[in-house]
């Protein structure tokens, strides 16, 4: 659990840095990665630190159908 | 301190408790439809929005994602050493957490000061009242889970401590909220536009 809690933690600073290094990046798609880089971190912390792993079904799709569709609705925007 | 075995999988009983969840819900939604009216009216005046996004610092805002991440990371090690009745490690790694919540409200306070100095008060245009409005309303939460938190550690340092597994899990949800707040905050507002 500990081990797996630093994994996510690691993997979360990484994508952290990928996402300001990639918002330097004039190219068109930059900002569709910026924000999917944001959706998996949200699930990662929501998933691992808040053990929503743990959690019934209808929490999870709650949390993911939250994110994802707050994705497409900015990207659509956007 | 009182644990009990809690059966996660009952959908009234969601890590921490279903209050808490209904909370973050609601937190969420109000968040994430201010973003959504934000990218609107970026829409409107994308020139405006883009200079104004060059205004702030996105260094400051990957240090406060890193701060608030780290801090997360704690807290959700401290909840694991308390499951395991390790109340003098859950406190130090507590400590540890609010200490690096405390670097976010600093840094956060440094910017704040450096956006005033320049001139970029709430009023300045569209992009800034958002980014004040957004970004003070998450500060906020920062302050109230830091009473909570401080609170669970006195609380659980108590001779005849009556804090549960389930009030210390809330307090954590709480907490983890805010950094699933800044998780949206940042790339919208410091990298987007």
């Amino acid at each position: 659990m500990h081990k797996t809690s630093t994994i996510a933690y690691i993997i979360l600073i990484a994508l952290t840095i990928t996402s300001a290094l990639l918002s330097k990046l004039g190219t068109p798609y930059v900002a569709l990665l910026i924000l999917l880089l944001a959706v998996f971190k949200f699930i990662a912390i929501a998933f691992q630190f808040m053990e929503l792993k743990k959690a019934n079904p209808f929490w999870k799709v709650m949390v993911v159908g939250f994110v994802l569709l707050f994705t497409v609705i900015v990207w659509a925007i956007k | 301190m009182e644990t009990q075995e809690i059966n996660y999988k009952n959908i009234f009983y969601p890590p921490g408790g279903i209050l808490i969840w209904i909370i973050i819900f609601l937190e969420l939604f109000t968040f994430g439809a201010a973003l959504v009216a934000m990218v609107y009216y970026g829409k409107q005046a994308v020139e405006i929005f883009h200079a104004s996004r060059l205004q702030l610092n996105a260094t400051f805002g990957m240090v406060n994602t890193l701060f608030l991440l780290t801090s997360g990371y704690f807290m959700a090690i401290s909840v694991e050493a308390l499951k395991l009745k390790n109340t003098d490690k859950f406190k130090k790694l507590l400590l540890v957490t609010m200490f690096f919540g405390l670097c976010f409200l600093g840094l956060k306070s440094f910017e704040y000061a450096t956006k005033l100095h320049e001139g970029f008060a709430i009023g300045y245009n569209t992009f800034f009242t958002f980014y004040w409005m957004l970004t003070l309303f998450h500060v906020i939460h920062v302050l109230v889970g830091l009473v909570i938190l401080t609170s669970v550690y006195f609380g659980i340092s108590k001779k005849n401590s009556t804090t549960t597994l389930e009030d210390v899990e809330a307090s954590a949800a709480f907490w983890h909220m805010c950094d699933l707040i800044w998780i949206l905050l940042f790339p919208i507002i410091y990298l987007l536009f």
